[in-house]
């Protein structure tokens, strides 16, 4: 199976404490739901083959505790990510209001700038939203990231999200590329004249 | 061949091609790429406008044929032209002559500065040439030049192409060409003379005109007039008045003592030669009447002085010498080699690192063991001494690669605490947090490398100039045992290490300074926890008795660095190790077990009330403990390990690695729940009795969950619980809190074991060869380079070079992102830095020759600075006022001057460059040498063969330059009637 996957990506899941991030890397990985699921400590680590546009791509989610005191540990796990998944809670306004800081955290630790970024608000089976799905929209827009409304609970929206995640990854190019296929930039396109006396380039007179 | 054209009627009639020849089907193989290239029929552009063979685009197509088994290529060179509506055209001149000959009279083009021969010198806008494929081929004898040649003929009339055809004849360095065009009724024949001695009477004016009236052989008297445009170019290459400045720097300057202009730290910059090499002047006289201008072998009214037109080109250097290219280059090289560092210095110093690092206590005890490296005075100086003492013995009588005075500067810059008198205390801070916040600074980021402020950064720079000026390879193995011998010393000595930003690695720069950024860490919890040792040593005489360690204690001045005894550390190991061993070597106090058993459950917080409380940080806010009402504190916590890059590779292999099972999910939240445990310790010993619904208000707020709750007496009262998740019996955070005991960060096992990660480090860093270390380095040369041109460039202002300087740093960000960039790639950033070198010195040498500094008035200064700024980035450029110009003068000056000292030279010398006929026709010293080049092209309209005929273009083009003549004339003639 492995030797059909056209790339191994990098994903993170990360966002405030309580938001949802395990459940919803459990729907999409095990389609199951689970209310009672544990907090997290320090990160969770998944991983999941999926079919996008014909290409499978392998992916290795990493989900993070989201406690502050957690924090100045998962900072490194950001290191090569291609994809980061923000989660907020629709019904939790306080952890929409937070999104600010971990967008300077993503900035301050990504090593790359070309990162695809996916904001998921959760919970929205849940009857007390906090969060309009415009703001949510807005605040996508402003910062450039894909957005969908999920809920791990009745699974709206939570493939959806992924395959739309690894999707724009595969599109943006050098992202996922390994070294190898790279074939970087080229910056002069100058040809070389063909040399000597033979006169299929140009030259001049002297 | 006309198989096409016979009428449907004749369908019977078989046309036999089994039969043809070779020549035969080489003209319809010729006649099908005509066809293939739709170069059928007239198709009259606009005429050319004036310098559009320069701003416009060349482009060519090109096919191969055959004739027999010699293979010739076939291209078709054509001027990009916006379409215009051709077919309209066509029709209302049905017998218009071609394009191609209209162009042989268009005088718009002349002299293009860069051009296909076949261009310059019949200004055709389209052509194909038909050449031998292999480089080395060439059709010699005379009978296969006029197969050739017939065979264009004939593909040219069958197929109605009026593009001109060329074919290449003898050897390709001649350039020898011969062609035809046709038109309905028309034909131009493209011929060419090339000889390598010029007779006499060809050299002027009135000998060319004979020849091109004699080849016309024009009918008509009075013939009709010739029109005439002439360029001689003039060669300048003493530079008289200006020597170019910059010598190869002084390798000894730094033996002496001197530092001088190379000071470590800094790269040079600039060419060592003249990255301009000569200066070509183009006097042009456009358009002359004939009989206006006398020119003949005695006699010439082409004075330079007096052309209307000037042109100047330069020609740079080839690969101009350029010292910072050199340097990089010389830099990378290090990388491909394989020796280690022992083998390069002999038997090294290095041994004693050889031994098992993992032993810690063996570690610890070096410091009391006698040392092996014996370190009296805290100076750098006597580090070198003793090292190079060592060495020496090692390697017998041999002289140290590096000697003691170079090294001692370098060791200086690198540290330069050292050189204060006081000891070394490691308050070195002020240059360890740059507040530089500015572009060029944050450019590490994008190259991986390091701040331009650090130590990684300096040291790279040093090893660069190890390199090539003192002792290379050796040298550079030399300073590298050193930079170790010191980095160890540092660590035993509890010395920081200067020129690192503090706290834990900086993921985003090269794994070499995440190392050193890592042994800082180290020193400076080891620091710490010594200097802790010796303030508080009562603290530590009780390590378990945690009641009376507490009363004993200051207040929390110890902030949050994890001092505790050498003893208690070397019993506990890593933070990965098992929980049982964790337990154990908590568990010698009876007293202090049953507080922590207790301490989960419900039942005892009285008792827990009792202890003292200890490791307070501030206090929550508002916050009071659930049970007591006593305000909940923030417990001093440990810091989180630093790691760096390859660790954290590693760290998250072994979590990934326990796969994605429940079991796997498990293992992996236990491994992690080190700190999760310790933070709890740390709350529960700085607030004494205090239940897990305190711990998660202040840990994870979101999972105590208030509510309003109206109780029997119907006040409303805000309730609290713990979330869902919470709850559920025997979840890992209840499982810590259940075995944390009231301990505060000080006492706890270390989870940072930094006498473990600095040996690491050490050990690292000690293993590294040249090689390795150049690699890690090499961003950071890179990145230095890049910033040394960009501060060179905004002496200058070049917007070319700026473009350059901004591909560059994207170029080399995505290459030098990937652990293992391909030297190729490499190598190629190295060659665009040298490019934007060459280019640089190149305007600083024209800027010096046309002297823009020394011109007084502002608006000729301006002219000046934009006039040597177009003649870098344009392959000529037009001087404004020709000889009476600003520049023009200056150019003038330059020859004069030039020849004046020419003058004095030997004059053998003198008449062999000049050759017989210039020498007669100068006078003793004038001011311009003779041309280097002469160019003349010969025009008029005439009609050929016989007086009635079509008048017709006819050109000819000569050059006559040193060794080499050349005559390349196009002779058009009405078909009609012959």
């Amino acid at each position: 199976m492995d030797e059909d996957v056209l790339t191994t990506l990098k994903i993170l899941i990360i966002g405030e404490s309580g938001v949802g991030k395990s459940s919803l890397l459990l729907r999409f990985t095990d389609d199951t739901f689970d209310p009672e699921l544990a907090a997290t400590i320090g990160v969770d680590f998944k991983v999941k083959t999926i079919s996008v546009d014909g290409n499978k791509a392998k992916l290795a989610i990493w989900d993070t505790a989201g406690q502050e005191r957690f924090r100045t540990l998962t900072p490194s796990y950001y290191r090569g990510a291609q994809g980061v998944i923000l989660v907020y809670d629709v019904t939790r306004r306080d952890t929409f209001v937070k999104l600010d800081n971990w967008l300077n955290e993503l900035e301050t630790y990504c090593t790359r700038n070309d990162i695809v970024n996916m904001l998921v608000g959760n919970k929205i089976d849940k009857e007390n939203r906090e969060v309009d799905r415009n703001e949510g929209l807005k605040f996508a827009r402003k910062h450039s990231m894909l957005f969908i409304e999920a809920s791990a609970k009745t699974c709206d929206g939570v493939q959806c999200a992924f395959e739309e995640l690894v999707e724009k990854i595969i599109q943006t190019p050098g992202l996922w590329e390994s070294e190898n296929q790279n074939k970087g930039m080229k910056l002069s396109h100058r040809e070389e004249s063909h040399g000597g006396g033979a006169c299929g380039g140009y030259c001049s007179v002297l | 061949m006309a198989a096409d054209s016979e009428p449907e009627s004749e369908v019977f009639e078989i046309t036999d091609f089994t039969t043809a020849s070779e020549w035969e089907r080489f003209i319809s193989k010729v006649e099908e790429v005509l066809n293939d290239w739709k170069l059928i029929g007239n198709s009259v552009g606009r005429p050319l406008e004036k310098g559009i063979f320069t701003s416009g685009t060349w482009e060519e197509k090109t096919d191969e044929i055959s004739f027999a088994d010699f293979k010739f290529s076939v291209t078709h060179h054509y001027l990009v032209q916006e379409s215009t509506d051709k077919e309209g055209k066509d029709e209302v001149l049905e017998d218009a002559i071609p394009q191609s000959m209209q162009d042989l009279l268009c005088m718009n083009n002349d002299f293009p500065p860069r051009a296909h021969c076949l261009v310059r010198w019949y200004g055709l806008r389209e052509f194909v040439v038909i050449a031998p494929a292999a480089h080395c081929d060439a059709v010699l004898s005379e009978s296969k030049c006029n197969l050739l040649l017939s065979s264009v003929s004939i593909a040219l009339g069958n197929t109605g192409c009026q593009v001109p055809l060329f074919v290449q004849i003898h050897h390709k360095w001649r350039r020898m060409y011969v062609g035809e065009c046709q038109g309905p009724g028309v034909r131009t024949d493209f011929e060419m003379v090339h000889l390598r001695k010029v007779p006499n009477q060809y050299t002027h004016l009135s000998g060319l005109l004979d020849i091109f009236k004699s080849k016309i052989g024009c009918p008509l008297t009075p013939l009709p007039p010739v029109s005439i445009a002439i360029r001689f170019t003039y060669v300048l290459q003493d530079w008289q008045q200006y020597f170019w400045p910059q010598q190869p720097p002084d390798i000894d300057a730094l033996v002496g003592g001197e530092v001088g202009g190379l000071e470590f730290g800094k790269l040079p910059f600039g060419a060592c030669e003249d990255p301009i090499s000569e200066l070509h002047l183009a006097t042009t006289w456009p358009h002359l009447a004939e009989g206006i201008i006398v020119d003949n072998d005695v006699y010439s009214d082409l004075d330079p002085i007096q052309a209307p037109h000037w042109s100047v080109r330069v020609r740079k250097a080839d690969n101009p010498q350029c010292l910072l290219g050199d340097f990089i280059t010389e830099f990378l090289k290090i990388c491909r080699r394989k020796e280690s560092t022992d083998e390069i210095l002999g038997r090294s110093t290095f041994e004693e690192e050889s031994r098992d690092i993992a032993d810690i206590t063996h570690a610890l005890s070096k410091l009391t063991e006698p040392a092996p490296v014996p370190i009296h005075k805290l100076s750098v100086s006597n580090m070198v001494h003793t090292a190079k003492k060592k060495i020496r013995k090692h390697r017998g009588a041999e002289e140290s690669p590096l000697n003691n005075d170079v090294l001692n500067t370098i060791l200086l810059f690198l540290f330069p605490d050292a050189a204060s008198e006081k000891p070394l205390d490691g308050t070195t801070a002020d240059n360890s947090n740059p507040p530089s916040e500015s572009e060029d600074y944050n450019l590490y980021n994008q190259f991986k490398s390091a701040p331009s402020d650090s130590l990684t950064y300096k040291l790279a720079l040093c090893l660069c100039m190890i390199n090539f000026y003192h002792g290379g390879l050796k040298g550079v193995a030399h300073l590298w045992q050193e930079f170790v011998l010191e980095m160890r010393f540092r660590w035993e000595n509890n010395f920081l290490i200067p020129g690192l930003a503090s706290g834990s690695p900086d993921l985003r720069c090269c794994l070499l300074h995440q190392k050193l950024q890592m042994l800082n860490c180290c020193i400076e919890r080891k620091k710490a926890r010594d200097e802790g040792k010796m303030t508080s040593s009562s603290d530590n005489t009780y390590p378990g008795d945690t009641g009376k360690a507490g009363v004993q204690l200051g207040p929390d001045h110890l902030k949050d660095t994890d001092k505790e005894k050498g003893e208690v550390g070397k019993s506990w190991d890593s933070w990965s190790d098992s929980e049982e061993e964790f337990f154990e070597c908590l568990s010698d106090t009876e007293e202090f077990k049953g507080n922590g058993q207790e301490s989960g459950k419900k039942g005892g917080p009285k008792e827990m009330a009792n202890l003292k409380p200890e490791g307070r940080l501030y206090q929550h806010g508002k916050l009071t403990l659930l049970h007591n009402g006593e305000p909940l504190y923030i417990p001093v916590t440990q810091e989180p390990a630093p790691m760096t890059e390859d660790l954290l590779e590693e760290q998250s292999e072994v979590l990934a690695k326990l796969g994605t099972s429940a079991e796997g999910a498990h293992l992996r939240a236990r491994m992690q729940s080190a700190c999760l445990l310790s933070d709890m310790e740390s709350f529960k010993a700085a607030n004494p009795g205090c239940f897990l619904e305190d711990f998660v208000r202040w840990y994870s707020p979101r999972d105590y969950i208030e509510e309003e709750v109206t109780d029997e007496k119907g006040n409303v009262v805000l309730k609290g619980e713990l979330s869902a998740r919470m709850k559920i019996p025997s979840n890992m955070w209840v499982e810590a809190w259940e075995t944390a005991k009231p301990v505060p960060a000080r006492r706890q096992r270390r989870l940072f074991d930094d006498t473990r990660e600095a040996e690491k480090v050490l050990h690292y860093l000690a293993v590294q060869k040249p090689a390795d270390l150049a690699r890690h380095l090499l961003p950071c040369v890179i990145h230095a380079a890049v910033l040394k041109v960009k501060e060179e460039e905004s002496l200058e202002s070049i917007s070319s070079v700026k473009k350059i300087i901004k591909q560059i740093i994207s170029h080399s960000s995505k290459v030098l992102h990937f652990p293992n960039p391909e030297d190729k790639k490499l190598e190629e950033i190295i060659h665009q830095i040298t490019n934007v070198e060459a280019i640089i010195a190149r305007a600083r040498s024209l800027k010096a020759k046309f002297g823009t500094e020394k011109c007084e008035q502002e608006e000729e200064k301006d002219d000046l600075e934009r006039f040597v700024s177009c003649l870098l980035e344009q392959p000529e450029v037009l001087v404004t006022g020709a000889g009476r110009g600003h520049a023009g003068r200056i150019i003038h000056k330059l020859f004069v001057n030039a020849q004046r000292s020419a003058a004095m030279a030997p004059p053998e010398e003198e008449l062999k460059r000049t050759g017989s006929l210039e020498e007669r026709r100068q006078n003793s010293v004038s001011d311009f040498p003779p041309p280097a080049g002469r160019e003349l092209i010969l025009r008029a309209s005439v009609p050929r063969p016989a007086p009635y005929s079509r008048a017709l273009p006819q050109r000819m083009y000569s050059v006559l330059t040193k060794e080499d003549f050349r005559l390349a004339g196009a002779f058009s003639s009405d078909t009609s009637f012959f």
